[in-house]
């Protein structure tokens, strides 16, 4: 491995700055606490899109404005950010689920494309509603977490050091109880069973006496919730909050979950990781493919692995025997 | 009064008429089979009942007293109504036990638990076959999967739609038995529409035949099966 390691390290085009373990930690870390975000997004996605198979493309602008929120009662108003995120989560909740039942079902009934369009119109709509609302520059930053420079966990001393960021460990412990929560909530409870069953035959669903339209507003609304809960992460980590906080981010949690499959929760935390550390990776080691271009990167990944297997890494292929 | 009292039904995909004008009525403990050749309606009569997915629904329905048209569909599961639609409709992701499970959606109590043990009793196979998914299960499995499945809500009415559909003869034959059975010891009364007459005519009380959305012949069974019409058009000989 080590001299593998040297060997390519002399290759042309290649840093060998890359090998220095706490370097390569380093951006290891990184790679995985922006791949927890965009688990996130990507379980926003997968949420819906398992019940509905429709992709809510205003899923970034729901989320940034539920930021904005967060920004108003905690920035602004000086409440706890437990309360103030909770809060603007139930807020984010309730709004889903009326988009769901007022906006995207009575189109769905004429037309799949419609619902595209209504959600694409919602995405506009949101983002100009913000701007009105809050303007174009960046407000302020939400810090939920303590993000001093002091605030960290030293594994090894420099140079270069190795430390993870109290942050960093917070936004895991966030997407991992949440994963956990929405686990409990799917296999355990009969609320998650209805929901399952919706996502597998909508018909059968209303045959057994689900009421499948509760249950369509319900994975927006939780889609909607963790979005926002996302966007409050992606603040912090990014240093800013502006009307445009998601654009790029809801790209990466579409990516990720087409790369895990996208009706697979365990995917979509998967996928999120693998585009987060590809993003952080492959241009540090391929110095001549500058950072601008990781996008276009996590995306040609995606393109082979969709290519090799289509329905994602962990998705289901839907046979059916008759 | 008849459990189930339909006049003058009427159902429409679109402004395509399916349906024109049907009466039926069923007792309560009764078989009654609807028969019927492609594209009769049958399925539709079903649908309708059930107030699944069709534009518009004319006429009257009436359940132990009340009134179905424009109902949700969950309400009318929750008034007694189970329905195993074509194709059997199991959950092709979920277990076999979940399956059993979300079939007692509408009900609160605490039995749910001891009606899977009896399901199981009634169909060992799905208890070997509990942890499974319903996806794998074979076609004949599937089809009792959906019917105990239905019965998890502890219907008084069970609509199945074409039950025999794709399954060999045997399996056929060992289904109707129990379908048989389930109406002896626990009195479900059943509609059953299918196009193998001759299994469905064994076991039911009394008969329909459907022909482009209108009855056009009923009465006993046993009448039905030597009646020289339906011998040519659903018995083969």
């Amino acid at each position: 491995m080590l001299l593998a390691a040297s060997v390519i390290a002399k290759v042309p085009g290649i840093d060998s700055g890359f090998f220095r373990l706490a370097f390569f930690l380093k951006l290891v870390s990184n790679g995985l606490v922006n791949g927890a975000v965009y688990a996130l997004m990507a379980l926003t996605v997968v949420i819906i899109y398992r019940t509905t198979s429709h992709l809510n493309f205003a899923q970034g602008e729901m989320a940034t404005f539920g930021a904005f929120i967060v920004f108003a009662l905690a920035i602004q108003q000086g409440i706890p950010y437990v309360f103030a995120i909770i809060i603007a989560m139930v807020i984010s909740m309730v709004a889903g689920a009326g988009f769901e039942r007022f906006l995207v079902r009575p189109v769905e009934k004429r037309s799949a494309l419609g619902v595209v369009i209504v959600t694409l119109g919602l995405f506009l709509t949101l983002n100009a509603f913000t701007a009105a609302i809050w303007g174009t520059e960046s407000v302020d930053v939400l810090k939920p977490f303590p993000g001093g420079l002091g605030d960290k966990f030293t594994f090894m001393d420099g140079p270069p050091q190795f430390f993870v960021t109290y942050k960093a460990v917070g936004i895991w412990i966030t997407l991992a109880v949440l994963v956990i929560a929405l686990w409990w909530l799917l296999q355990h409870t009969k609320l998650g069973l209805a929901y399952r069953a919706v996502a597998s035959n909508r018909e059968s669903s209303l045959a057994v006496g689900i009421p499948v339209g509760r249950m369509l507003m319900l994975g927006w609304a939780i889609s909607a919730g963790i979005g926002t809960l996302a966007a409050v992460l992606i603040s912090e980590q990014s240093n800013n909050l502006d009307f445009n906080l998601m654009g790029v981010v809801l790209l990466y949690g579409f990516a990720a979950a087409a790369l895990g499959g996208f009706d697979s929760i365990v995917g979509a935390v998967v996928g999120g990781m693998i585009v987060g550390l590809v993003e952080a990776l492959v241009p540090q080691l391929f110095t001549f493919i500058g950072s601008e271009l990781s996008l276009a990167m996590a995306l040609a990944i995606i393109v082979i692995v969709l290519l090799v297997r289509p329905q994602g890494i962990f998705g289901t292929k839907r046979i059916e025997r008759v | 009064m008849s459990l189930l009292d339909v006049k003058g039904l009427t159902a429409s995909y679109g402004p395509v008429p399916v349906l024109h004008g049907l009466d039926l009525t069923v007792d309560e403990g009764e078989v009654v089979v609807l028969l019927g050749a492609n594209g009769a309606g049958k399925t539709t009569t079903l649908r309708a009942l059930c107030q699944m997915g069709l534009v518009n629904i004319g006429g009257s329905v009436s359940f132990d007293g009340q009134r179905l048209v424009g109902r949700r569909p969950e309400q009318v599961v929750r008034l007694g109504i189970a329905h195993v639609p074509q194709g059997r409709g199991t959950f092709g992701e979920l277990t076999v036990e979940e399956n059993l499970q979300i079939g007692a959606y509408v009900r609160s109590d605490s039995e749910v638990r001891a009606d899977i043990e009896r399901a199981y009793q009634i169909f060992p196979r799905l208890g070997e076959r509990s942890a499974q998914h319903a996806g794998s299960l074979s076609g004949g499995e599937q089809q009792m999967l959906a019917v105990a499945r239905a019965l998890m809500s502890r219907p008084r009415l069970l609509l199945l739609d074409e039950p025999s559909l794709g399954l060999a003869p045997l399996v056929i034959k060992d289904l109707f038995e129990r379908f048989a059975e389930l109406n002896h010891s626990l009195g479900t009364t059943m509609l059953i529409v299918e196009q193998n007459a001759n299994v469905a005519l064994a076991i039911a009380g009394r008969a329909y035949v459907l022909e482009t959305g209108q009855i056009v012949l009923e009465g006993p069974a046993e009448q039905l099966r030597h009646n020289d019409a339906v011998r040519r058009a659903y018995l083969g000989f």
